[in-house]
């Protein structure tokens, strides 16, 4: 079953306009002049079950938006959205205990209390009863390992520790489908890693499908196996992960250090991204020339150092966000010839 | 005591804790001294909120004083009633008003939607099994909850030591009181969440919460309406005025069983009445929300 369906989803923001200045101000207030933000345009996907999806995107791409168009906190323009079979703007309560939502700049613990007591009154909330909320919290503190700080008040807690505190109270009324908007700006790389190890934990152990935004590279290729990119509101892919990177290793980067300056070859296929004094940097794709043959035109004799690398994800998406449209997002991850 | 002061607070430890550990770390500490810092830094957390309070309670001392010493000179004999008040009734009508005053931080609430609003953090708000404006609710009794019976331990001992008894108080009718004040404060909290909510639709609902304080502030906290001309009397009724400061602090003065059920339904009919409208404006809001975006 899937557990999110989603078809033509649109989302139009009317915002106000104002001209530069006191006349502007004057004008806007006389003749207010509104002007549309098409924030999400036409977007169809599904995500089955228990899968793990990046939704990634440039800021103002249209991510968090979608998010709230999926949780019930907005109505879509047009289009059609079915989480777990349910209707979010028709049965937005009824949606809510089944579902989770972490937005990472925001906070929903109460500061001044310890983890343990945001638990129980996360879980009375979604009403489950005491003695069960005992067993899922003391589950929830081993599984992640709370329990050096579960009797601290939160405010006490260093960043990370509150982060995790903030997934796990999400996750109090076991969700089927939780929705992470963010979940690791500012973390630092060891928070980060405990994150992402709560996060496929989650879905290793209750199957909950997880839906992430995230500007976090790692995130998204240590977490999902399939990635949505959007920009200006629409899809500008959807693929596997697997796909997206084997598209991608057509292409290898090739650092060398040479005993001297030489020349380099010029020969189709090889790129010279960079080169100074006796290092370069070359770009070799290997649609077009053998990795072998490509290395057969550097000196051998004369070279002191070599390091090949494929190309990281984190440029593939760069280049991905930079294409205008899906042609020109196709012709980039095509390999050539 | 809200937990906005309280972040300020442990902002204000960490630091001292950081500072200690790079002592620490760079080695140049003389033995002892570093749990001098750590002492220093537990008490500097803790001071705060005893500071917080010690100075809630120092302005309260002072405001009640001044009165104290005004209705003093107004009284020219100990028999005479002004308004119908006697001199112990007339202060003690002030100290009730002000502990509720200074005992429930009201504004708390209006500033605690409005930036939940203004911030976004309703989505996350709205979007749980519960009623946005019944939490608000909730969260700031649990906080008055700890605030006022300090406050009216501390009036008592002003009052009685001050001022005097009040004239005929029994200790039965405590719980009346303690209902009517009760209700006082929550029908006061829910105006003041009704005003919050406004910020759904304008970039800032300050002026207003500002105009609403002032109202029961200046006219409703520091004299009983009785002192105001009889032509403004029914106004005065159908403000939150009646129900909010007047009808409690008038109970506690005056115990009258007939005056008790009066108040006790004018403000069953004013929770609802506030209850509705607090509904209806969230229901308005979110719907705004919804459509249109935060
Ligand atoms: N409530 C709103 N009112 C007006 N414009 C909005 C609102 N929310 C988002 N937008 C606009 O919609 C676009 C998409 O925003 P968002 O979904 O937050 O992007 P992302 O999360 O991908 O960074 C942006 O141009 C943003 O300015
Ligand atoms: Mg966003």
């Amino acid at each position: 079953m899937q557990a999110i369906r989603v078809e033509a989803l649109t989302k139009t923001f009317r915002v106000r306009r104002k001209e530069k200045g006191m006349r502007g101000s004057i004008k806007a207030i006389l003749r207010p002049q509104t002007e549309e933000i098409r924030a999400v345009h036409g977007v169809s996907f599904g995500v089955e079950e228990g899968e793990m999806l990046a939704f990634i995107g440039p800021n103002g791409a249209g991510k968090s938006t979608t998010i709230k168009m999926l949780t019930g906190i907005l109505y879509p323009d047009g289009g059609r959205v079915e989480v777990l079979g349910i209707d979010p703007t028709k049965k937005r309560r009824q949606l809510a205990y089944q579902i989770g939502t972490v937005f990472g700049q925001k906070e929903q613990l109460w500061t001044h209390l310890t983890p343990y007591d945001n638990f129980r009154f996360f879980g009375a909330i979604y009403d489950i009863p005491d003695e069960e909320m005992e067993h899922r919290i003391g589950e929830l503190a081993e599984r992640f390992e709370l329990h050096e700080f579960i009797n601290t008040p939160v405010r006490n807690l260093s960043l990370g520790q509150r982060i995790r505190c903030e997934i796990v109270a999400s996750l109090i009324h076991r969700p089927k489908v939780l929705f992470l908007d963010e979940p690791t700006i500012g973390l630092d790389p060891v928070v980060k890693e405990q994150i992402r190890n709560l996060i496929r934990q989650m879905n290793r152990e209750y199957n909950t499908t997880i839906f992430l935004t995230s500007h976090d590279v790692g995130d998204i290729e240590k977490l999902c196996k399939r990635i949505i990119i959007v920009n200006d509101g629409q899809i500008v892919l959807d693929d596997s992960m697997e796909h997206l990177k084997y598209h991608y290793l057509h292409k290898k980067i090739v650092e060398v250090k040479m005993q001297e300056e030489t020349a380099l070859p010029q020969v189709a296929g090889i790129t010279v991204l960079k080169q100074k004094g006796s290092h370069a940097r070359l770009e070799v794709d290997t649609g077009a020339v053998e990795i072998g043959d490509a290395l057969r035109q550097i000196n051998v004799e004369n070279m002191e150092d070599i390091n090949i690398s494929n190309v990281p994800l984190e440029n593939i998406i760069m280049e991905i966000y930079r294409a205008k449209d899906r042609q020109q997002v196709k012709a980039a991850i095509a390999p050539v010839g | 005591m809200n937990r906005y002061e309280n972040s300020a607070v442990s902002n204000a430890g960490d630091i001292a804790k950081r500072r200690f550990l790079g002592q620490l770390r760079r080695g140049h500490g003389i033995p002892g001294r570093k749990y001098g810092v750590i002492y220093r830094s537990v008490l500097m957390e803790n001071l705060q909120y005893v500071a917080n309070m010690a100075l809630g309670f120092f302005g309260y001392f002072v405001f009640i004083y001044i009165f104290i010493k005004l209705w003093e000179y107004m009284y020219r004999t100990p028999e005479e009633l002004i308004a119908g008040y006697s001199k112990e009734q007339m202060i003690w009508y002030v100290m009730m008003t002000e502990m509720m005053w200074f005992g429930s931080n009201a504004s708390a609430v209006g500033w605690q939607v409005k930036t939940d609003i203004r911030g976004g953090n309703i989505a996350y708000l709205m979007n749980k099994p519960y009623h946005y404006t019944l939490y608000i609710l909730a969260k700031y009794t649990g906080e008055w909850s700890i605030r006022l019976p300090m406050y009216a331990g501390l009036a008592v001992v002003i009052g009685t030591v001050m001022v005097g008894a009040i004239p005929g108080f029994r200790l039965i009718t405590v719980p009346a009181m303690a209902l009517c004040i009760m209700f006082g404060l929550t029908i006061n909290a829910v105006f003041k969440i009704c005003i919050g909510l406004l910020s759904f639709w304008i970039e800032d609902a300050t002026p207003f919460q500002w105009l609403y304080d002032k109202l029961i502030l200046v006219v409703g906290t520091i004299f009983p309406i009785e002192i105001f001309p009889g032509a403004l009397q029914p106004f005065f009724k159908l403000t939150p005025i009646y129900t909010v400061c007047y009808g409690p602090a008038k109970l506690i003065v005056d115990f009258q069983p007939a005056k008790c059920v009066e108040i006790l339904a004018a403000q069953a009919v004013y929770l609802a009445a506030g209850c509705g409208l607090m509904f209806f404006v969230y229901r308005k809001g979110v719907k705004k929300l919804y459509v249109n975006g935060g």
